[in-house]
């Protein structure tokens, strides 16, 4: 008897199975990929193909759906508030992405310079990311209110009048997108703060001796060692801003008059509220599309020149 | 050695076992279901989107009824659903076989369930469970009918909600305004408002009729005044939409007149509840829903009748029901009729202290009716002011995108324009218009 089979017996079960056509299939690694691969085809995959079917019917829940071709990607692109809720991501992009960029960006300088405080400011940074948007949401309609909020209070002592940030048409979305900076700060921070450690110092050390100024070190150094890193965030945060819900619908639920509108907040509107399944899923693919594109275009925009 | 294992996985027994697993996950729900339904006492799922103060009442009704069907073999098992997702999950429910008995519905505006056979049509039901129709006002038994759609009932009506203002009583006084003689008029109404509206500057910083910037109360505001100028969402026959559209642009002048020419309300205002429950504002029309809140917060405030902004004086009137869902086992609709009837039957003390008058005449008609549960001076209005509450749902598919007391639906978000600026009022009326006659076209 061989020496293995006495030390180890149960080794030799897991040896795969040679069936009489010689092709070994060891069916154990196919349970253990199930675990995750169907999951993942019945709540992603297969909702995903059924939102696409849905958006070329007529649907709401109850009964088969109506084949209608294209007719719902046809009154989506011609519905005015759908293209307010587009136009609406494009700006809460405008403000957001460089926000969270710049404010999470310079947060992580700040800590990484591991000044007194730099290690509470890291569980400060973070700590909005871990809480979820309907809290954050809720805090900042509080601290917003026109009337009562403490933003308008402090900005009071600068001599600056009461802002109706929530409930102006001007301001909505710059209500929105100030909780949303605050919010998705935090994992960006934390981006940011892992590649400055990832910096060699010896870089920054030679730089400096041969007379490299902060300005320089930063603009020849640093900003080009982190340009991986950026093209990161800037994507990722793209990606999240196209799909800002939470926010919208806590704070102003899109108004006033769509003002702050999104799109998943129209579809959620045009889905869970008025139970129009097709124009929902046209819609939906419709955002899928302007994420890709958008993608694309940002990565080539930011991508990592040789 | 040999190479047996008792735990050894191939193709074959991989399929069989998987096969097992799933026949008996899916046959489980089945098994069940059948074997408790006739083996164990009834107990009836019941949904409810109940969740304010107006929630603890009707847990209560649903407590007493258990109460006092403890050995009867019927009980009712309550659950709670968020009211943004009501309808959905009831459509889901419905479609997946798992519908819950009965629960909360708001009359005129589940046409589409109706049609779709999402709520059981009620007629002979009630007619064997001995509930007395004739009992209950015509209005309400009218409400809860679909002309459309058979004209069946398909709730049972159970409290009738008037929109009527509540008026801050300290302000009044502040105001030396006489108590005993709330505003009857549109004069008078904007006397007392500009006489307990503060004002620093321009700028209005408590108003005397609380209004929003956007969302419902603007919006409800315009389709009451609409109304009452003449102004109809639908003809009669559900045929034409916007009958006598420039008094429905009137009413948004009107509306808009309170923020920008009276002064007397401001946009600012994101929480009306709240607000006028720390007297940031005067007047606020509002639901039977908000006394039982506002009493326990000891606001000091009165209640009167709408007042005739536009020439007849009407209000906005919302019916909330009992519906049942569709099941698989239809043997169910009589115990859940027989339990709805048992809480329509008792629901004095829905009516009285948990939200609003009683559609039965023989509770109305009960001597202490209006002195139990929430003082009549804070009350009265809204038993009294069902008289006037005329204005009432369009019962078809789409009858959501036209009712005024909505803050997301096509009326509401076409009407924040104008409220903003960024719309005229007859350009918002030719939208309405014409999203409304597609709306009717379809059924």
């Amino acid at each position: 008897m061989p020496a293995a089979d006495i030390i180890h017996p149960e080794r030799v079960s897991d040896t795969p199975q040679k069936p009489a056509d010689g092709v070994q299939i060891d069916w154990a690694g196919y349970v253990f990929v199930a675990f995750f691969t169907v999951p993942f085809f019945l709540f992603n995959i297969l909702p995903v193909l059924f939102g696409g079917y849905v958006a070329f019917t007529e649907w709401s829940i109850v009964g088969a759906p109506r084949w209608v071709g294209v007719q719902n990607f046809k009154t989506a692109l011609s519905d005015p508030w759908v293209r307010n809720a587009f136009v609406n991501a494009l700006i809460y992009g405008l403000i957001i992405v460089p926000g969270v960029t710049c404010f999470g960006f310079s947060a992580a300088l700040f800590v990484n310079r591991r000044w007194p405080l730099s290690s509470i400011a890291r569980t400060m940074f973070f700590a909005p990311y871990v809480v979820s948007a309907t809290v954050i949401g809720l805090i900042w309609v509080w601290l917003l209110d026109t009337q009562f909020g403490l933003v308008n209070h402090y900005l009071g002592y600068l001599g600056i009048g009461q802002i109706a940030w929530l409930t102006s048409t001007q301001w909505s979305i710059v209500g929105v997108s100030i909780a949303s900076i605050w919010w998705d700060m935090g994992l960006a921070f934390i981006l940011f703060l892992a590649a400055l450690q990832d910096i060699p110092k010896d870089l920054t050390e030679a730089a400096s001796v041969d007379g490299a100024g902060p300005f320089s070190r930063m603009r020849f150094i640093v900003l080009p060692m982190m340009r991986p890193v950026i093209s990161m965030v800037v994507t990722l945060q793209m990606i999240s801003t196209l799909r800002i819900f939470s926010q919208v619908y806590v704070m102003t639920n899109g108004g006033p008059a769509g003002s702050s509108d999104s799109p998943i907040n129209y579809i959620y509107k045009a889905a869970i509220v008025r139970h129009e399944f097709g124009l929902a899923s046209a819609v939906a693919m419709i955002l899928f599309l302007v994420i890709i594109v958008v993608t694309v275009a940002l990565r080539f925009l930011v991508r990592e020149r040789a | 050695m040999t190479r047996q294992n008792p735990t050894h996985l191939n193709r074959r027994k991989f399929l069989k076992q998987s096969g097992v697993a799933t026949g008996a996950a899916l046959a489980t729900p089945w098994l069940g279901s059948r074997v408790f339904a006739y083996t164990q006492p009834i107990e009836l799922v019941h949904w409810s989107w109940l969740a304010a103060s107006d929630g603890e009442i009707w847990a209560q009704m649903i407590q007493n009824f258990n109460d006092a069907h403890k050995d009867k073999g019927i009980q009712i098992r309550m659950e709670l659903v968020p009211e943004e997702q009501y309808t959905t999950k009831v459509l889901t429910s419905v479609a997946t076989g798992q519908a819950p008995d009965f629960g909360w519905g708001t009359a005129g505006k589940s046409a589409q369930m109706a049609r779709d056979a999402v709520t059981v049509p009620l007629d002979d039901l009630i007619a064997k469970s001995g509930l007395d129709l004739a009992d209950f006002s015509e209005a309400s038994v009218n409400a809860a009918r679909y002309p459309k759609y058979g004209n069946q009932m398909y709730m049972v009506p159970m409290d009738l909600m008037s929109l009527q203002p509540l008026i801050n009583l300290d302000h009044v006084k502040e105001a030396g305004l006489d108590p005993n003689a709330f505003p009857a008029d549109e004069a008078s109404l904007m006397a007392w408002a500009d006489a307990m509206t503060k004002r620093e500057g321009d700028k209005v910083t408590r108003s005397g009729i609380m209004m929003t910037g956007s969302g419902v109360q603007p919006t409800v505001t315009w389709g009451i005044v609409a109304e009452q100028m003449g102004f109809l969402r639908a003809s009669a026959d559900l045929k034409t939409a916007c009958v006598n559209p420039e008094l429905g642009i009137k009413a948004m002048e009107w509306t808009l007149g309170l923020f920008d020419t009276a002064k007397v309300s401001t946009r600012d205002v994101t929480d009306r509840y709240k607000a006028f429950g720390v007297g940031q504002g005067s007047i606020f029309w509002t639901g039977p829903w908000t006394l039982s809140g506002y009493m326990k917060q000891g606001l000091n405030f009165g209640s009167f009748l709408m007042p005739n902004i536009g020439g007849t004086q009407k209000t906005y009137f919302e019916m909330g029901g009992l519906e049942l869902y569709t099941q698989a086992d239809t043997g169910r609709y009589e115990a859940t009729l027989e339990a709805i009837k048992w809480l329509s039957d008792n629901s004095f003390l829905w009516t009285t202290v948990g939200r609003g008058a009683a559609p039965r005449k023989s509770i109305l008609a009960q001597p202490d009716y209006k002195t139990a549960g929430t003082p009549w001076a804070k009350r009265g209005a809204f038993i009294d002011g069902m008289d006037i509450a005329t204005i009432f749902e369009i019962p078809v598919l789409d009858g959501p995108e036209f009712t005024i007391y909505s803050g997301g639906n096509f009326l509401a978000v076409t009407l924040e324009a104008v409220w903003a600026g960024k719309t005229k009022p007859a350009d918002a009326m030719a939208q309405l218009q014409e999203r409304w006659q597609a709306a009717l076209d379809k059924g």
